[in-house]
């Protein structure tokens, strides 16, 4: 069997995403007075737009540009932690833990202890420079935002 | 010389020293607010209305005014500098500013910005002052037949502009029309596509859309290629000066991008975003080096920013003679307005000129002011670049989380711009453009209210799209922006 070229397996799943939203189009409750277009018309025009666009993705030939660029082997090389992919994905993380932390740890120091961390795991090594900047800049969008611009920002275990 | 004598007039009313002060103020704060992620035109006004309240209201919509062309300015040197959009205005500005900063010509970049953005005005305030009532009628006289084609437009020049697939830039415009709609339909109260979450009653924001498929998704592809681990070598900001030749070649696009931003802005509903979209794809088409566009040209700079300074302009027509807001920005206007008292509409020129023309002639006095503050700050924005790659990466997602905490307060919306990060990440490898998407996440929502209002007209007869000799205009003219690329590709295979 020949291999799906990467359009295809796109493709695929974009047909499949299609497919699910026109299956929630159908489910859109009728607006209880008879009108000529209801909530539920142009959700099924985008689906099937997008189911028939799948269907020219799966016909069309990938271009060079539309495949991920090679891993550099030098990168990969690296410990398994330092590696592109893994430093997308710890980010990523970072981020999911951050936004669950900020209320609970306050702005100032759920946003400081990213930044700095973040910082260092991308190998910046002046751990110094690293936190005074960070602080700094942490504060300084923090004050503005509280005392200049009225907008709240979580204080969580910090009395300010 | 009667548009002569009475924008002299407004002059004197613009010249008095407090309303110079607060044109001043308005610009240097709106730059500085449009700067940050997040906070665009919209917030800064908004921010702005309590400081109006007691004013006298020519001052106090002197001051807006000023707020609302530096913020515009203000976005877009966040666009150039970080690839990280402050103002929906300024995405198309980040197309080519982005790259011409990371090639060392930051300055270059931010100086066109400024001066496109200065011409843009100001052609447009020309336009504003001499045929404001006659482009208002025009306006006017789109119905939703009219409005829909022209959102098909708006978003298949943006589909066709993009180097990437055709196809893939439709299914990026769909899948951003799909995200718009989510939440409560306001003609039903009908709840679709919400998971059952109440986080998404009211549907996704832009800016956390925005900021994940740009400036997140930027992060983790700069990450992909080995952005952290080592240090980067820095960028040169570069000289901000323009040679006699790069000041001939964008002088053709600052002038077209004007003209067509500003009746872009005119069109209720088509501000500032869509103007500087249109204005970037027309260049692109025009320009014999249009491959370039995307890749650093100066051109994809200057016309963006002429348009959406020019549709900025464009917006205050029916606000100013209708008494109708054309965009969300100027919907705050017309709040503000209101709290002072005054009533635009047909009758304000009578009643109220000096606030009409005091208006109008503070526009020139803050472009000036846009100008002389913006250009000697270049240098001091865009050392911006000069921090170490690492420490950079980590402050973007620093701004990208307070621009979104700072406007919906919700940690969900937090973790949504992860996941649109993610998004971004993924159409980035595969080549899918991620322009088309904002836009049509932009239009989605107008685009779906002007269909269904035009078929609720027509009884559910789509004919009416066709009828419309505006309409179908409108319409061939999109199928024609997706046919011809096509054909041209065609050819050119057939011929080699």
């Amino acid at each position: 069997m020949t291999r799906l070229n990467s359009n295809q397996v796109l493709a695929l799943v974009l047909a499949l995403v299609a497919l699910g939203y026109l299956a929630m189009a159908w489910q859109i409750k009728a607006f209880p007075l008879p009108r000529p277009i209801d909530s539920d018309l142009f959700p099924k025009v985008l689906g099937f737009t997008l189911l028939g666009l799948s269907l020219l993705l799966f016909i069309e030939r990938p271009q060079a540009q539309d495949a991920p660029p090679a891993p550099d082997p030098e990168e990969q090389a690296r410990p398994l932690l330092l590696r592109p992919w893994s430093r997308v994905v710890v980010s990523a993380l970072a981020i999911a833990a951050y936004a669950l932390l900020l209320v609970p740890l306050g702005f100032v120091l759920a946003s400081t202890a990213l930044g700095v961390g973040l910082t260092a795991y991308y190998g910046y090594r002046r751990h110094g420079v690293n936190l005074a900047t960070v602080l700094g800049v942490v504060l300084a969008l923090y004050l503005t935002m509280t005392r200049v611009m009225d907008v709240y920002l979580p204080t969580g275990v910090l009395p300010f | 010389m009667e548009a002569l004598n009475n924008l002299m007039y407004g002059f004197g009313i613009a010249l008095e020293p407090m309303n110079i002060a607060y044109v001043f103020f308005g610009v240097f704060a709106g730059t500085i607010i449009g700067m940050l992620p997040g906070l665009g035109p919209i917030s800064a006004l908004a921010l702005m209305i309590p400081i109006t309240f007691a004013m006298e209201p020519s001052s106090g919509l002197i001051l807006m005014a000023g707020v609302y062309y530096g913020a515009i300015f203000g976005g877009s040197t966040s666009s150039i500098l970080l690839n990280a959009p402050g103002v929906a205005g300024t995405v198309a500005t980040s197309f080519d500013g982005y790259p011409m900063a990371k090639q060392g010509m930051a300055g270059k970049a931010l100086a066109i910005a400024a001066y496109a953005s200065f011409i843009g005005g100001t052609i447009s305030i020309v336009f504003l002052m001499l045929v404001a009532p006659l482009l208002s009628k025009v306006a006017v006289s789109f119905g939703p037949a009219e409005y829909f084609a022209l959102m098909v437009l708006g978003l298949t020049a943006v589909v066709s502009l993009s180097d990437k697939s055709l196809v893939k830039g439709l299914i990026a415009a769909v899948v951003g029309v799909m995200i718009s709609i989510m939440g409560i339909d306001l003609q039903t109260g009908t709840e679709r596509y919400t998971f059952g979450s109440a986080h998404l009653l009211d549907g996704i924001d832009f800016l956390v859309v925005a900021l994940g498929i740009f400036a997140l998704a930027e992060v983790f592809y700069m990450l992909l290629r080995g952005g952290g681990g080592k240090e980067q070598p820095r960028n040169a900001i570069g000289s901000l000066r323009l040679t006699r030749g790069e000041v001939k070649e964008i002088a053709g696009p600052i002038g077209r991008s004007s003209v067509l931003g500003f009746f872009t802005g005119v069109l209720p509903g088509a501000g500032a975003t869509i103007g500087s979209f249109l204005g970037y794809s027309m260049e692109k088409r025009l320009a014999k080096d249009g491959d370039s566009f995307g890749k650093g040209n100066i051109k994809g700079v200057a016309a963006p920013e002429s348009a959406n300074n020019a549709a900025c302009t464009g917006s205050f027509v029916p606000l100013l003679t209708l008494g109708v807001p054309g965009s969300g920005t100027t919907a705050v206007l017309l709040g503000a307005l209101l709290v002072m008292g005054v009533t635009p509409g047909p009758m304000m020129l009578e009643q109220r000129p000096d606030v009409f023309w005091g208006v109008i002639a503070s526009m020139y006095i803050g472009n000036i002011f846009l100008l002389v503050l913006n250009l000697p700050l270049i240098p001091l924005i865009a050392r911006i670049l000069d921090l170490p790659r690492p420490l950079l990466l980590s402050l973007i997602l620093i701004f990208c989380m307070i621009g979104v905490y700072g406007m919906s307060f919700s940690v969900f919306d937090l973790l949504l711009l992860l996941g649109f990060g993610l998004l971004g990440l993924g159409m980035r490898l595969f080549g899918f453009p991620a322009a088309p998407l904002i836009l049509a996440l932009i239009l989605g929502n107008i685009m779906e209210e002007s269909m269904r209002r035009a078929l609720q007209i027509s009884g559910g007869d789509w004919m009416i799209f066709v009828e419309k000799p505006i309409s179908l205009v409108l319409l061939v003219i999109a199928l024609l922006s997706l046919v011809l690329p096509l054909a041209r590709k065609a050819l050119q295979r057939a011929l080699a």
